[in-house]
């Protein structure tokens, strides 16, 4: 039975968006219950399976029993059930955000039709996340930017059509860079199974060093097109913001993750340290990573709309991530990994509070935030402390990753990118902190009234509460949270 | 003359290149949306033929299993199935950027990249 959960969690979902179009009585409401009850068996599937994983070691699951060789094979390591688990348990919170009114700008009847694309995104995150084939990869690759650029041009507003265009071919360079990249190894190793690609890869790859290097090089290309990696982010900024708060809360927080995850089994699964080393791949990756941290934290104190420079400080968050990646050892990863978890949490609960002053202002101006702490103590509570996240400070889950970006990087003895660590932390600080200033010591427009809970719906409140507080909490107790991505981490090492 | 006949030999990776970049190079620097569409699937078009020509095998036959022949050399089938869904996955995309393009083109009446961006410069400095 514990076999087929993979499959069966992916054919939940996927059932799921196709049964929400035949609701006819009251569609909506049954929409949201039945989905959010379908979210939870899948949650709690995925928990299951991710203790099984610990305990018993992976599960591989071949489809129609042909060998992986020709077949496809979806395989649950402790990496991909505890990401699952993670983005299940954001977009569950999400979720529940939504359901109390604030898909703004869409229109009524469009509702379902957002509520079956979000059941693909899910779908086809899932699925990157299981499956051991390359060219499977560049399948749920494609229904993921399908459905993220659908979700993006869903609110009936000329800005998103041109983002999302812009979004659509940016996107479709990269899979076809990604595609062409896996026909050059199927080239050498007449595989696209990651695992039997790279038992060929360790012993025929100094033969074919020419096609291992440009296969790497399209593909890392192509995904880094996808995951918004510093010279290929110009789309992202106008996409995110562009798109519904809870859409851009699921787009930064999860789906960009999902591409860096694809890179990691890509670099650790597929191509394994000794070539890695030999292409002197980390190098490329820190200066990559070094220049996006410095660059997307700049570009973001040069914007006016809030969500815009949510959307640049994605860019910079992603640089740490790659950094860890780039050290290539167990405290990089474990850094890289613990970041994905916190900046997950921290750019949700960034987006979800935007989202909510956004519902209750209608403003979206940096300049708009004046006096809003008194008149939404909890939102903008929450919002200074994903901030302070941002920013570093201790007791956050912030400080916790950046803390072992910093070890990792001393580990590694490359001291001087410390230096770059903290005048990225500074970089933060000049676009954060005014807005937290703004919110809660300056006097707005209206009459300060202290009032004890804002007049927003509570399902729009409690997930956002929440997130402030696992952010507190894995700010002060990480360490319950690194078991795990230990153990994610020992996978691929 | 050695060299013309490598080219010979290796006319579909270097046709499937040639493909690859004509896309690309459309897709980058043309300014009609329509255009640049059609850039995306001259590019997919590129890797699809360099994805079959991998599964070429010299002097294979076509993979139909003959039960009076059994020791035939077949080319790889597997490319080809790989590629049968790559194509079904480039033509929905296709379609949804062309869809993309019509909503556009009701919003700003044009399909052109610069004027698009002309008019959304103008709009924002009558704010």
């Amino acid at each position: 039975m514990i076999n087929q959960l993979p499959i069966i969690n992916l054919m939940l979902l996927m059932g799921m968006a196709l049964a929400i179009p035949l609701f006819r009585k009251r569609a909506f409401n049954r929409t949201l219950v039945i989905g959010f009850l379908v979210m939870l068996l899948v949650l709690v599937l995925t928990v299951v399976m991710f203790v099984h994983v610990l305990q018993h070691g992976s599960i591989s699951y071949h489809f129609g029993n042909h060998p992986a060789a020709f077949g496809i094979q979806l395989l649950v390591s402790p990496f991909s059930a505890f990401f699952s688990m993670f983005i299940l348990f954001l977009a569950l919170l999400v979720y529940v955000y939504s359901c109390g009114d604030a898909t703004e700008g869409i229109e009524e009847k469009e509702y379902g039709r957002y509520y079956i694309l979000l059941f693909i995104l899910m779908f086809s995150m899932t699925g990157i996340l299981y499956t051991n084939d390359l060219f499977n990869i560049y399948v749920f690759i494609e229904i993921l930017s399908i459905t993220t650029c659908a979700i993006i041009s869903i609110k009936r507003k000329k800005e998103t059509y041109t983002s999302a265009f812009r979004y659509v071919m940016l996107n479709e360079i990269g899979s076809l860079s990604y595609l062409f990249g896996v026909a050059m190894l199927y080239m050498i190793t007449g595989y696209t199974n990651i695992e039997l690609v790279s038992q060929t890869l360790t012993t025929v790859w100094t033969s074919y060093a020419p096609n291992v290097i440009i296969a790497l090089g399209f593909m890392v290309i192509g995904i880094g097109i996808k995951a918004a990696i510093f010279p290929f982010h110009i789309w992202l900024p106008d996409a995110h913001a562009s798109a519904p708060s809870t859409s851009s809360a699921i787009l930064s927080a999860i789906v960009v993750k999902v591409y860096v995850l694809i890179l990691v089994k890509l670099l650790f699964k597929v191509y394994g340290l000794d070539i890695l080393h030999a292409l002197k791949i980390p190098l490329v990756l820190t200066i990559v990573a070094a220049t996006g941290m410095i660059m997307g934290s700049v570009f973001a104190i040069a914007q006016k709309d809030v969500k815009r420079m949510l959307g640049y400080s994605s860019v910079a968050q992603i640089g740490y991530i790659v950094m860890g990646i780039g050290l290539l050892s167990f405290m990089g990863l474990r850094a890289a990994f613990f970041h994905i978890i916190s900046h997950g949490l921290m750019k949700a609960a960034l987006f979800l509070s935007v989202g909510i002053v956004i519902f209750y202002k209608k403003n979206r101006q940096v300049k708009g935030f004046d006096g809003l702490g008194f008149q939404m103590p909890l939102t903008m509570g929450v919002f200074a402390l994903a901030g302070f996240g941002m920013i570093g400070l201790p007791l956050t889950s912030g400080f916790i990753a950046k803390l072992n970006l910093g070890l990792a990087v001393l580990d590694a003895g490359k001291g001087f990118l410390i230096g770059i660590i903290v005048l990225s932390a500074f970089l933060n600080i000049i676009y954060y902190l005014p807005i937290i200033i703004a919110a809660f010591l300056k006097t707005g427009p209206e009459e300060p009234r202290p009032t004890t809970i804002e007049k927003v719906p509570k399902l729009m409140l409690v997930p956002v509460v929440m997130l402030g507080l696992l952010i507190l909490f894995l700010g002060l107790f990480p360490n319950l949270v690194m078991e795990w991505v230990e153990a994610a981490v020992s996978t691929l090492l | 003359m050695q060299f013309i006949q490598a080219i010979i030999d290796n006319i579909n990776y270097i046709g499937a290149i040639a493909l690859f970049l004509i896309g690309l190079h459309t897709v980058v620097t043309h300014s009609n949306l329509i255009k640049r569409i059609l850039g995306v699937n001259i590019m997919g078009t590129g890797v699809f033929l360099f994805f079959i020509a991998i599964g070429n095998v010299t002097g294979g036959q076509p993979p139909i299993v003959d039960p009076d022949q059994p020791n035939v050399l077949f080319i790889n089938p597997l490319p080809s199935v790989l590629i049968l869904t790559g194509i079904v996955v480039v033509v929905s995309i296709t379609v949804y950027s062309l869809s993309l393009a019509i909503r556009i083109h009701e919003t700003y009446g044009t399909i052109d990249q610069e004027e698009i961006a002309r008019i959304i410069s103008k709009e924002e400095g009558d704010d």
